[in-house]
């Protein structure tokens, strides 16, 4: 009876198992140098002085780690190709082969080094501590550890940064801790004094760059917690790991690296305690010359310039409509899949033998149960790992694009699934009798009697989910995938336009989804007319 | 031929159907009669297959339905229903499709008519029920008497060997009630066979050419309708056509 939806069933599977591939090398030195690219991996919305939009034209990628990548690449003969990914899943990009190279930011830690090759530290770093200019009553590290007004101080920080690890460390149980995801939400949430937060702890560059962004902060002591960014490979890639380090020393030998951080105003005394520096002739330096104005810092001649109001519309506007492209290409691909297999589980449940029957009923309750994150994660980062199970050798991997559109279409699927087997279950009995009852088998009555007339009932609380899914899209960012709302963090970061960014943003999402609501009440007006004739 | 053999049914530990037996021979009318819950609705159903049984058997022609479930019965039962047409007494026309779409549905889907020869059919059925300018229309715009006929047109449109009727008037008022009843009489003098539970006396009395006692599940009297009208020979028919007659 059901065996032509059977067939679909199992197409569907198949269909899963087999998204749109690509196939990835073997990324090792000699692969590197045959694609004539090096990928590299970093996370635009950190932003300055590391990797961030250049305001002059927001589709240029500035930073010393974007120089840090030429400079590898020039190295090794190729050229520097930037891939987009979330800061904290940089890693299980290099797992998956999606990257050759992490630039942005990642401390040295002992439980790095066992899981993947980390290069020669390319910086030392160091931490500031930052409280407000007008806050009289903290004037050291230690002032932290006293109570105010009877509670604890707050600090904030980047979450899962060493800064953080540090505050720990140092406070115990007698600061709080408040986490961010963006080092500049951090330090304006400082500056406006939110949630109770009295002080900021920074990576220093990050400081030196937004220092004239926060006049309302200022460093208090000196800088703490020294310790080193590296560049990071799979634990495999050791060619490419020895290549790296010596670009890097060379650099740090000849200058250039000095160049470069000098420019985002990042060079100071710090750098030379490796003791690798040298002059032309050879000679090692082992003592710096001094500065002129006795400062150790280098006059920076890149550094953060908040913008706002029309100019940054009209700089960062245009990104966020094509982001917003994005957006819509992922709602209208997983949204009709959605609907397919919401439609094929409802009947499975409804009308199925009970070897289907019990495990969409199952599906739709795992789906539903759990996190539309976490499902893209595990479709992003497993599938290549079960690919590789069941083709060993072939190394077939999903794109991030087909990875998103499959994420949100299985996670509405079971939406849509609830929605259509109420609206089958709503259709009078008396509709399927009357079907079969002129000969049509189940299947026949199915598809010319119940589904059309239970697909006008749930048009109108399916285009409400197509609404949802536009703004859920947003959540496709842990997997790589720009859209709106990413790109608007990129750039309200970078160029301190929340406000008249969000804006546009909020715009954006409108000018999507309301077209979508006059539809569906235009819809739901014709249905009604047409049931009474 | 529809030949019924000793039907049983039971739902649970209560016995709807116990052991009915009863024929009906080609461009015959039969009616059954009863008190509600006597299992009048139940046996006409059970004809169709939409509901099963417990033992006993049904043959329509050559087609023989058994109580076992399986394959085999999904397949005799395919052809039954192709042959067999059902009225209900809900009409149950399909409201997103016209009525000439109604009409149409099974003979292109399921008898793999033309387009074409299904609307010309169609058409010339409808105008038979009195029906035909109405074919643009929704169901929803119809009022019950117009849309039993275009149910009765839906049937007709299968070229039927019978056509069971499930109480077709019960959700009508007195006019309509009527005009389905002189489709049904027109039906019955060109000679189509058809096995119709109703409580209109009138028809039974006048159109029947056997007629059937239900009561309790099995069959109290069975006989022409002069005989069971004019004189019935068990308590229960007395009693139930004396109760009608009061109503």
């Amino acid at each position: 009876m059901l065996g032509d939806v059977r067939l679909i069933l199992l197409f569907i599977f198949a269909a899963c198992l087999l998204p749109p591939v690509t196939s990835v090398a073997d990324d090792g030195l000699d692969q590197i140098r045959l694609r004539g690219t090096v990928v590299w991996g970093a996370d635009q919305e950190g932003g300055g002085p590391f990797i961030y939009p250049d305001p002059d034209d927001p589709t240029r990628l500035l930073g010393f780690e974007v120089e840090l990548a030429q400079l590898i690449a020039e190295h090794l003969g190729v050229t520097a190709v930037f891939s987009q990914g979330q800061w904290d899943k940089l890693p299980d990009l290099l797992d998956r082969g999606d990257i050759d190279l992490v630039l942005n930011g990642y401390e040295w830690t002992s439980n790095r080094g066992e899981r993947y090759g980390l290069s020669i530290p390319y910086y030392i770093y160091e931490l500031q501590l930052l409280g407000r200019a007008t806050d009289e009553s903290l004037t050291s590290w230690d002032d932290l550890l006293k109570p105010v007004d009877g509670r604890k101080r707050k600090v904030s920080s980047l979450g899962g940064s060493a800064a953080q690890d540090y505050v720990e460390q140092f406070g115990g149980d007698s600061i709080d801790m408040a986490l961010f995801e963006g080092a500049t939400d951090a330090m304006d949430a400082t500056a406006l004094g939110l949630s109770g937060i009295d002080a900021n702890v920074q990576d220093l560059p990050i400081w030196r760059f937004y220092a004239k962004g926060f006049p309302q902060l200022r460093p208090i002591g000196a800088p703490v917690g020294r310790g080193f960014y590296v560049a990071m490979t799979r634990k495999a890639d050791q060619d490419l790991l020895r290549a790296v380090n010596d670009i890097l020393l060379k650099a740090l030998q000849d200058g250039r690296l000095h160049r470069i951080f000098a420019k985002y105003g990042m060079w100071n005394d710090t750098q030379r305690m490796r003791g690798l520096e040298t002059d032309e002739s050879g000679g090692f330096i082992g003592s710096p010359a001094p500065a002129a104005d006795g400062d150790d810092q280098d006059a920076a001649t890149v550094s953060y310039e908040p913008s706002g109001g029309w100019t940054v519309i009209q700089q960062r506007g245009g990104l966020l409509v094509k982001s917003a492209g994005m957006t819509i290409l992922l709602s209208i691909t997983a949204m009709p899949i959605a609907v397919f297999i919401g439609l094929l589980i409802a009947l499975a449940r409804l009308y199925g033998p009970w070897y289907l029957g019990k495990p969409a009923a199952v599906y739709v309750e795992v789906v539903r149960g759990t996190p539309l994150v976490l499902q893209l994660y595990l479709i992003y980062f497993l599938t290549p790992k079960l690919l590789d199970i069941i083709f060993p050798g072939m190394e077939l991997t999903i794109n991030a694009f087909a990875a998103a559109v499959m994420g949100l279409a299985i996670n509405y699927s079971a939406y849509e699934a609830e929605i259509y087997r109420g609206g089958i279950l709503s259709i009078p009995r008396g509709q399927m009798e009357a079907a079969i009852s002129l000969g049509m088998s189940r299947s026949l009555a199915l598809r010319r009697i119940i589904i059309p007339q239970a697909t006008r009932l749930v048009l109108p609380p399916m285009t409400n989910d197509f609404i949802a899914l536009f703004k859920d899209t947003a959540v496709c960012s842990v997997i790589t995938v720009v859209e709106l709302s990413k790109q608007y963090y990129i750039q309200a970061r970078s160029a301190g336009a929340i406000v008249e960014l969000g804006l546009l943003t909020a715009l954006l999402y409108l000018a999507m989804s309301y077209p979508l609501s006059v539809m569906t009440n235009r819809l739901e007006k014709k249905l009604n007319q047409e049931r009474r004739g | 031929m529809i030949v019924l053999t000793n039907l049983v049914k039971r739902y649970q530990q209560h016995e709807v159907l116990r052991g009915v037996s009863l024929t009906v021979a080609d461009g015959e009318v039969c009616v059954l009669l009863g008190p509600s819950g006597g299992g009048k609705s139940t046996l006409l159903r059970t004809i169709n297959g939409l509901e099963s049984f417990d033992s006993g058997s049904i043959r329509v022609n050559d087609i023989v339905l058994n109580a076992a479930v399986g394959p085999e019965r999904d397949a005799a039962l395919l052809l039954i229903r192709k042959r067999v047409g059902m009225v209900f007494q809900q009409f149950n026309l399909f409201p997103h499709r016209s009525v000439l779409e109604n009409v149409t549905e099974a003979p292109i889907h399921v008898l793999k008519q033309s387009r074409e020869a299904a609307v010309l059919n169609a058409r010339r059925i409808l105008a038979r029920v009195g029906m035909a300018d109405k074919e643009h229309a929704r169901p929803g715009s119809l009022s019950g008497g117009q849309q039993q006929r275009v149910a009765i047109a839906r049937t007709l449109a299968m070229n039927p060997e019978a056509i069971l009727f499930d109480e077709p008037t019960s959700a009508l008022d007195p006019r309509t009630t009527a005009d389905v009843i002189s489709v049904m009489t027109d039906l019955a003098a060109s000679g189509q066979r058809m096995i119709v539970v109703t409580h209109a006396m009138s028809f039974a009395r006048t159109v029947a050419h056997q007629v059937h006692i239900l009561h309790a599940g099995r069959i109290a009297e069975s006989g022409p309708p002069e005989q069971i009208f004019e004189d019935p020979q068990q308590a229960i028919t007395r009693e139930f056509l004396s109760e009608a007659a009061r109503a």
